[in-house]
């Protein structure tokens, strides 16, 4: 008799890297450790990309590709986003119909604060992002919430990014809180978890695949992939959102994506900007 | 369908290779060198080189048949969305699917449905693993 046995993902599961040695560590609540996390993932680096300093990190896929950096400088001579960001700045000093406007909801009155996004709010339970906050600010006083991915919120982001650049991102896991902990772990297992029909993860292409050749791109490394954000990205030929960009690399392992600004989503920013804490804001950026 | 999985092994980002042979690798290599409806031998047993859900469409193509492998098909895939899992083309096939169905053209949406409901499981499977596995690509 024929034994019909239901068989799968084959070759895909064995392209894992196995990196881990002992079980336990750090994938589960009792052992996780962000600050082991972000030393490993600093220590992978330096080791893949020897002559990168980790300041220069924050220029993504150009801070490890010399070929292409050349290119990005001369067109952050003219930045694209320097527009998006006059606007941002107009946006977000024009009082809503209640006469507020967006600095009364934020600390600082929202300049210079980039750094501090995304952050565990207790009374929520969640993660708060900056996109996030913006349109809860715009509910508060009456308006509509604006679109997640482009425009208008990605131009307001911008000029909070902007007035916060060079302020070096901070994120914080209270520990009075085991639920914040947790989130980041969700966060850090969405990251390495493969995917989608072809079976990729986050980590793949930017751990194992960083600045090797996939198709026609360069994927970058994890490291600082935050910090610039919003972006204007030549191939949108306008400014969007790190949630936009999770949309699509997503998608990239022939996944359906998930929603912006979804839970896991969030989740996903918190532990990948933990990862950047040291690093500083360089929003907006400009990549191809 | 059958090619859809063959695009994994060609991004070849992998630094250590598991050398033993496992029943999905023999699996996988006899269906990529043979095609279905191949037997093989593994570890003494005999195996198909067919996924369940070929078979599943190796029905009589009526309205009823192809209607009851859609709804399988989509019962799966909701499975897999609600694991975070679902795929890019999954909806789309259920889409095509149901449109053979209404055009008369039964066999084509048994295969679709097929195809969907294949996504579906292995998307499935892909939560299972990554539960247990994710870590491995963790740099320590
Ligand atoms: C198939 C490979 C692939 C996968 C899988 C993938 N990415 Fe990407 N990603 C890319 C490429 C290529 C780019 C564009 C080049 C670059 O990195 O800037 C990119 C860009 C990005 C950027 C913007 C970097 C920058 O400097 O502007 C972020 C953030 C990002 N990816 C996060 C993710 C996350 C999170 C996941 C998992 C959900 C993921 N990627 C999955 C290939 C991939």
């Amino acid at each position: 008799m024929k034994i019909i046995k239901t068989l799968s993902l084959g070759v895909g599961l064995m392209a894992v890297a196995q990196f881990t040695t002992a079980a336990g560590a750090g994938n589960t609540i009792e052992t996780v450790d962000p600050e082991a996390d972000r030393m490993a993932l600093q220590n992978f680096y330096k080791k893949r990309f020897p002559d990168t300093e980790l300041d220069d990190y924050v220029n993504g896929i150009y801070s490890v590709d010399a070929a292409s950096r050349a290119q990005w400088e001369e067109l952050e001579e003219f930045p694209p986003y320097e527009f998006a960001v006059e606007e941002g700045e107009r946006l977000f000093n024009e009082p809503f119909a209640n006469g507020k406007t967006y600095a009364s909801c934020f600390a600082n009155d929202g300049v210079g604060i980039r750094q501090n996004y995304p952050y565990w709010n207790k009374q929520e339970g969640t993660v708060k992002t900056l996109e996030m906050e913006i349109n809860e600010c715009r509910e508060k006083n009456g308006e509509k919430p604006l679109k997640w991915g482009k425009g208008e919120i990605a131009r307001i982001s911008a000029y909070m990014a902007w007035t916060s650049r060079d302020n070096v991102f901070d994120i914080k896991i209270p520990e009075d809180d085991p639920r914040a902990l947790a989130a980041y772990l969700e966060g850090k297992k969405f990251f390495y978890s493969k995917r989608g029909q072809l079976n990729l993860s986050c980590a793949n292409c930017h751990l194992q695949g960083s600045n090797v050749r996939i198709r026609a791109d360069l994927p970058s490394p994890a490291l600082g992939h935050v910090s610039h954000f919003p972006v204007f990205r030549s191939k949108w030929g306008e400014l969007g959102t790190l949630h936009r960009r999770y949309k699509g690399c997503h998608k990239d392992s022939r996944s359906k994506p998930q929603e912006m600004q979804s839970d896991i989503y969030r989740n996903l920013e918190y532990f990948q900007t933990y990862m950047s804490n040291g690093l500083v804001v360089n929003g907006p950026g400009a990549r191809k | 369908m059958k090619k859809t999985l063959l695009l994994s092994a060609a991004i070849l980002l992998t630094p250590t290779w598991v050398m033993a042979e496992t029943l999905k690798e023999a699996f996988e290599t006899h269906r990529a060198m043979y095609g279905k409806d191949h037997t093989f031998t593994w570890q003494g047993k005999e195996y198909s080189t067919n996924h369940p859900e070929e078979l599943e469409a190796r029905v009589e193509p009526t309205q009823g048949n192809a209607t009851a492998l859609l709804e399988l098909a989509k019962a799966e895939n909701k499975k897999a969305a609600s694991v975070g899992y679902e795929w890019k083309l999954t909806r789309g096939l259920l889409k095509n699917a149901e449109a053979a169905i209404k055009e008369g053209e039964y066999q084509r949406a048994l295969n679709l449905a097929a195809q969907a409901k294949y996504h579906a499981r292995i998307g499935i499977e892909q939560h299972a693993y990554a539960e247990k596995n994710w870590q491995l690509s963790v740099p320590q």
